[in-house]
């Protein structure tokens, strides 16, 4: 742990949170060469998400996506983690503000603790935290991958103190502890401890609070979870039969529905219930049903609306557009009753459900609103921060910023866009660590052990109990000692202690071994840090083979210690030949151009750039056309009401003003090569199309969407038919002719939803209400009819959106099967639609049609761009992020990223977010003087390629290419390292670095060999 | 054959299928220690020759086991090692091993229980289908008894 560090004054960000966004923004931060503290309330950092079973819309399991990130966060060494720590006061100013930290004993020591799991062994209740579903443990780990890797002991539930303590046998269990409090200086605080999920107990109606089958959406997640209370089975918390029958019912807690629900929307719960629907479905298939009530689905993320489609079409979930009027089970039977009605039917239907799912919503947890109010900072009617308009990680008080649920309720991948725009403001009140400061620890240069004959040095851990109380640790060493190759065996009881690491790196100089083997546990969790021992014993770090002796046999065998052992032996076996035939390698680097190209002039370039200019990057704005500002030139402002105009026009002159950004109007780009951090661009400028190329590290792209113009329902040929954009000029320009407007129609999801364009523009139902708001407020009495699928105004938008329905604003139902029908009736329009409630056909004679058209991606000019740069897009034509959930900013091809509309629909507030996101991860890259490129890569030998071609069509990056002297050529930059080419290769001459044949051949060798000995 | 304990080599993926063996450890799922596990940084990086040096050294099972459809952390590294199995069982079978003896399967990294459970029944199949002729016959060559 980092406990020695000490870090200067005020030259660090405090995050508060550890949940995903922390985790985010301290890692950008810390990969920008920024310190920072890292507070979590809780035992181990990771959050809500750690919690959950898959996530949308990969339906992918979480754990495996997350636990890199979190044991990333825990390596990095410019964040100080302060786990089981609160927050109770901060004062002072941006730039020096003064943070008292409490932090809760943990009775356990960090510095001893292996996570061997012995003590919740010996308490069996323990472990699992599932909320609602258990009482919480003695000891607790959260999940199999925790960081810090260490247990945390509730001591009050603790019986037996002495015999806890006992059972450790690291002796990490410390009765005494006492927890301490301390101040730190900051110049900046990110707050990001997340909202809380709605509590329905108080709900009687849906009798939560008593019947075992009513669960919450994440208990229900716990349910389906591997690491859950039940292993994964799905089973009714009542009886534990598996259920035949479920239904989910959405906005619980949200949308001002019932007592105590806070009036916004909570944005994730419609795709988390179709989540958690389709896993269910791909699970029982046909065993099961799944049945989703919902007033509005909600599917307005990039791609979301497929997953719908999906989830309907081919999932075969119901959907039932209606809100459930009562739970009950009736006296001595097992179902659920659930009453609702449909539209335009007064009868009430009761239909049985074995469980049903509430879709509980975020709201601020008391804690949080208590140090808010602490902290001075000024919120809303929810108690969630009020943040500024065009930049809503900014909060009322500078140097103060929040990203993720507690700013507004969102899913993960706007969580982790908004934790980066979060440290790239935070940054910029604070400085860079001084580079020197760096690589203090001076290493003793790498020993060359080419020539020398293998002398493997064995070190087998026996883990406490883990891996002793099993295998014949004496037994295995003895057995290690005579393989040949080796030239010590040992013992090492915790091989990962730091007692333990400082004998084997004396042991390595001493005896002059030159492979190393750890028998113990497994390279995931603990190679990089052996790798970093032998370095430090002189020795190429890739001399290194490890045996997991302990999760592949100890933890696995643990009823045959014989088996155990032998297997064990087994194993040692195949790391010693592993180990023999392993050599050194070198980690590939390149120098780095700090430069920034950026595409796409608009208000998410323009905004991308300046950020980057202002942390003394040079920067490249290129843009299409021949004036900056894009789409945003056109609108005049936000649903909450700033000024569009004033803020394009103040951010071009700022861009134009600044010293370190060339904007170059006129721009298309031609051709690209290079790799990242050293890329070249070459474009032709302005009309005389002069040829100009330019250097640069990274790459942002903020090309932006077009607005959607599609032929339908008279526009383009009847003068009053507009867009939402026209009409909001309009409301601007000409408010009396307006007020002359008796009736206004407007229809949703035109050209978007459909065959075409089958994703949800997101942008459309906020800007109908927000026109719909300003035309009531012009002539109250106009009469405004909205045809909408279904109304999207998530977060705080739902408050607009109750506003414009309380204004009279008459909101109608279609169906996409039966769209409203328009024809020109002279001046006017004749709008005829189905109204659901009423069961009847209306008809409205309209003075003005205004449709809801959306964006769409410019499909040609991001295909030329795609092309030149290798990047890929979408079926829809927007630029495909590297992980729809985690890293929504980065693009596949390193030191590219994607911003603004370019990536999806969104918002101006929205795209500003991604292009703070973007410079904060462009930062990550530029901070670097070198890129190291890592060393497992593919190498040719060009005496045995036959140039046949299929490595070239094998890799799935596209990297190896038949070069001049006509053999295959692959460029270990580009490198991803999986080895497809290696194993394709008919003549055997390419071999991946690490996984070389001989190496793998030479491990199963050992492992029959063993196996023969044994018999 | 009585008390006959199979030999069974797993080529794991990095990211999901050995990670899924470590969940199986670290929640202590047991299954048959006739499993040894090979890691890979990817399914696909698993040769043929691998495969086939396994069963001449005297492996009686062999399975690969790679990331679930789709998930696979190099795009397609999964499918491409799903073709190459098919292809070996082929060739093992016009030379007369059962092709059974090789498997494809697909984990996420959570799925300790499911590492457990596919290293249990294939393990039992094997045990099923006897020792590997290969096995047997060079066992008989060079005079040594399988086992």
């Amino acid at each position: 742990m980092q406990k020695s560090k000490t870090l200067p004054s005020s030259d660090k960000v405090l995050v508060i949170g550890g949940g995903l966004g922390g985790i985010r923004t301290a890692l950008d931060l810390a990969e920008a060469e920024k310190n920072v503290i890292l507070v979590d309330k809780d035992h181990n950092i990771g959050g809500l998400m750690t919690q959950l079973d898959r996530t949308f819309p990969t339906n992918n399991c979480d754990l495996c996506t997350i636990s890199p990130n979190l044991s990333e966060s825990g390596r990095q060494k410019h964040i100080e983690l302060a786990a089981l720590t609160t927050v109770t006061a901060v004062s002072g100013e941006k730039g020096n503000f003064t943070a008292t930290l409490k932090t809760a004993p943990r009775y356990i020591n960090l510095e001893k603790c292996t996570a061997c799991g012995d003590c919740y062994q010996a308490f069996p209740d323990c472990v699992r935290f599932t909320p609602g579903l258990d009482h919480r443990a003695p000891t607790c780990m959260r999940y199999p991958q925790a960081t810090p890797q260490a247990y945390s002991i509730d001591l009050e539930k603790c019986e037996d103190v002495e015999a806890l303590v006992k059972i450790c046998p690291a002796g990490a269990i410390e009765p005494d502890d006492i927890g301490r409090n301390r101040e730190v200086k900051c110049g900046s605080v990110v707050l990001a401890t997340g909202a809380e999920l709605f509590d329905p107990s108080h709900l009687d109606y849906l009798d939560y609070a008593t019947k075992a089958d009513v669960v919450t959406s994440l208990e229900y997640e716990r349910i389906l979870s591997a690491s859950g209370p039940t292993q994964g089975k799905l089973l009714r918390p009542s009886n534990n039969k598996q259920p035949k029958k479920i239904a989910w019912i959405q906005c619980i807690g949200s949308r001002g529905i019932q007592k105590g629900a806070g009036s916004h929307c909570s944005s994730a719960c419609c795709m988390f219930a179709l989540k958690e629907a389709m896993v269910t479905k791909e699970r029982f298939q046909e065993d099961i049903e799944t049945t989703i009530f919902y007033m509005d689905m909600r599917t307005f993320g990039k791609d979301y609306e497929l997953y719908y489609q999906r989830a309907k079409n081919d999932f075969g979930i119901r959907f039932i557009h209606s809100r459930p009027h009562s739970i009950l089970q009736p006296e001595g039977k097992d179902d659920l009753e659930l009453s609702y009605t449909l539209e335009g039917d007064a009868n009430k239907i009761t239909e049985n459900f074995d469980m049903v799912v509430l879709a509980t919503g975020f709201k601020v947890g008391d804690d949080t609103k208590a140090l808010m109010e602490t902290m001075g900072l000024e919120l809303n009617d929810e108690n969630f921060p009020r943040t500024t308009g065009f930049n809503p990680v900014v909060t009322s008080k500078p140097g103060i910023y929040t990203c993720g649920t507690l700013q507004e309720p969102k899913d993960i991948p706007e969580t982790m866009v908004q934790a980066s725009a979060a440290a790239c403001m935070a940054a910029k009140d604070i400085a860079t660590t001084p580079k020197e400061e760096k690589d203090m620890v001076a290493l003793i240069p790498e020993r060359d052990v080419s020539g020398e004959d293998a002398k493997v040095g064995v070190f087998i851990c026996d883990c406490g109990e883990n891996i002793g109380a099993v295998a014949d640790v004496d037994k295995l060493v003895d057995y290690a000692a005579k393989l040949p190759g080796v030239a010590v065996a040992q013992a090492k009881g915790h091989g990962c202690s730091r007692e333990s690491m400082e004998q084997i790196q004396q042991t390595i100089i001493d005896e002059g071994i030159n492979r190393v083997v750890i028998g113990g546990c497994s390279p995931r969790t603990h190679e990089a840090k052996f790798q970093e021992l032998i370095r430090r014993a002189g020795l190429n770090k890739y001399l290194l083979e490890m045996a997991n002796i302990r999760d592949q046999s100890t933890w696995v065998h643990g009823a045959k210690p014989v088996k155990a052992t032998a297997k064990s032996q087994e194993l040692i076996q195949m790391a010693v030949a592993g180990a023999i035939a392993s050599k050194p390698l070198s980690e590939h680097s390149l120098p780095m151009n700090k430069d920034v190209l950026v595409v796409g002039g608009g208000v998410t370039g323009m905004t991308s750039a300046l950020e980057l200019a202002e942390q003394g990057f040079k920067v490249y704005l290129a843009e299409k056309s021949n004036n900056l500002g894009g789409v945003a030139k056109q609108l005049r402002k936000t649903l909450e009401g700033d000024d569009i105009q004033q803020f394009v026009t103040e951010l071009i002159d700022q861009v134009m003003a600044h010293k370190l950004i060339e904007v170059i109007t006129g721009a298309i780009i031609v051709d690209h090569n290079g790799m990242p951090g050293m890329f070249s661009t070459g474009m032709q400028v302005g009309k005389q199309m002069f040829y100009r190329q330019i250097n640069h590290g990274v790459t942002i792209m903020a090309t932006g969407a077009q607005p959607n113009r599609p032929e339908e329902y008279l526009l383009d040929s009847h003068d009053n038919v507009s867009t939402q954009i026209e009409l909001q000029t309009m409301l601007e320009e000409q408010p009396d002719a307006i007020k002359r407007w008796e009736n206004v129609v407007m229809i949703q999801c035109v050209g978007s939803r459909n065959a075409d364009n089958p994703n949800c523009s997101r942008i459309c139902c906020q800007n109908a209400v927000k026109n719909a708001l300003r035309l009531a407020e012009i002539n109250p009495d106009t009469r405004i009819f909205v045809l909408y699928r279904d109304m999207r105004t998530y977060g705080f938008q739902e408050e607009y959106y109750q506003k414009a329905r309380a204004k009279g604003v008459i909101f109608v139902r279609y169906e996409m099967e039966e769209p409203p029908q328009v024809q020109a009736a002279g001046e006017k329009l004749e709008i005829s639609f189905n109204d659901p409630i009423l069961g009847m056909e209306l008809k409205v004679k309209a003075d003005h049609l205004c449709l809801s058209t959306g964006l769409i991606a410019d499909k040609d000019s991001t295909e030329e761009l795609a092309m030149t740069f290798k990047l890929q897009r979408t079926h829809d034509g927007y630029f495909l992020e590297d992980h729809v959930k985690l890293r929504p900013v980065d693009l596949a091809m390193p030191g590219f990223y994607v911003a603004g509309t370019a990536h999806s629909p969104k918002s101006i507030r929205e795209s500003l977010v991604q292009a703070r996101a973007a410079a904060s991860r462009a930062q990550t890259m530029l901070v670097q003087d070198s890129i190291n490129l890592g060393a497992a890569s593919a190498r040719v030998d060009s005496d045995k390629c036959a140039s046949c071609l299929i490595c070239v069509r094998a890799c799935p990056f596209d990297v190896p290419f038949i070069n001049a002297e006509g053999y295959s050529e692959i460029d270990p930059a580009q490198c991803h390292g999986c080895g497809l080419c290696a194993s394709e290769c008919p003549a055997k001459a390419i071999q991946l670095m690490q996984f070389e044949d001989d190496r793998i051949l030479a491990k199963l060798e050992k492992l029959f060999d063993g196996l023969e000995a044994e018999a | 054959m009585k008390n006959f304990e199979p030999v069974i080599v797993a080529f794991c993926c990095h990211y999901c299928a050995y990670t899924a063996a470590d969940m199986a450890g670290s929640q202590r799922l047991p299954y048959p220690a006739n499993v040894k596990i090979v890691r890979v940084p990817c399914s696909g990086k698993v040769d043929a020759l691998h495969i086939v040096k396994a069963f001449e050294k005297g492996a009686d099972g062999v399975y690969v086991a790679g990331c679930l459809e789709g998930d696979c952390h190099f795009k397609s590294g999964n499918t491409k090692a799903a073709r190459r199995v098919e292809y070996v069982r082929k060739y093992m079978e016009e030379i007369g091993i059962e092709p059974e003896r090789l498997e494809m399967v697909y984990l996420s990294a959570g799925m300790g229980y499911r590492f457990a459970e596919v290293a249990t029944t294939i393990t039992e199949k094997i045990r099923e289908l006897g020792p590997s002729p290969i096995k047997s016959a060079t066992a008989g060559q060079t005079g040594q008894v399988a086992c």
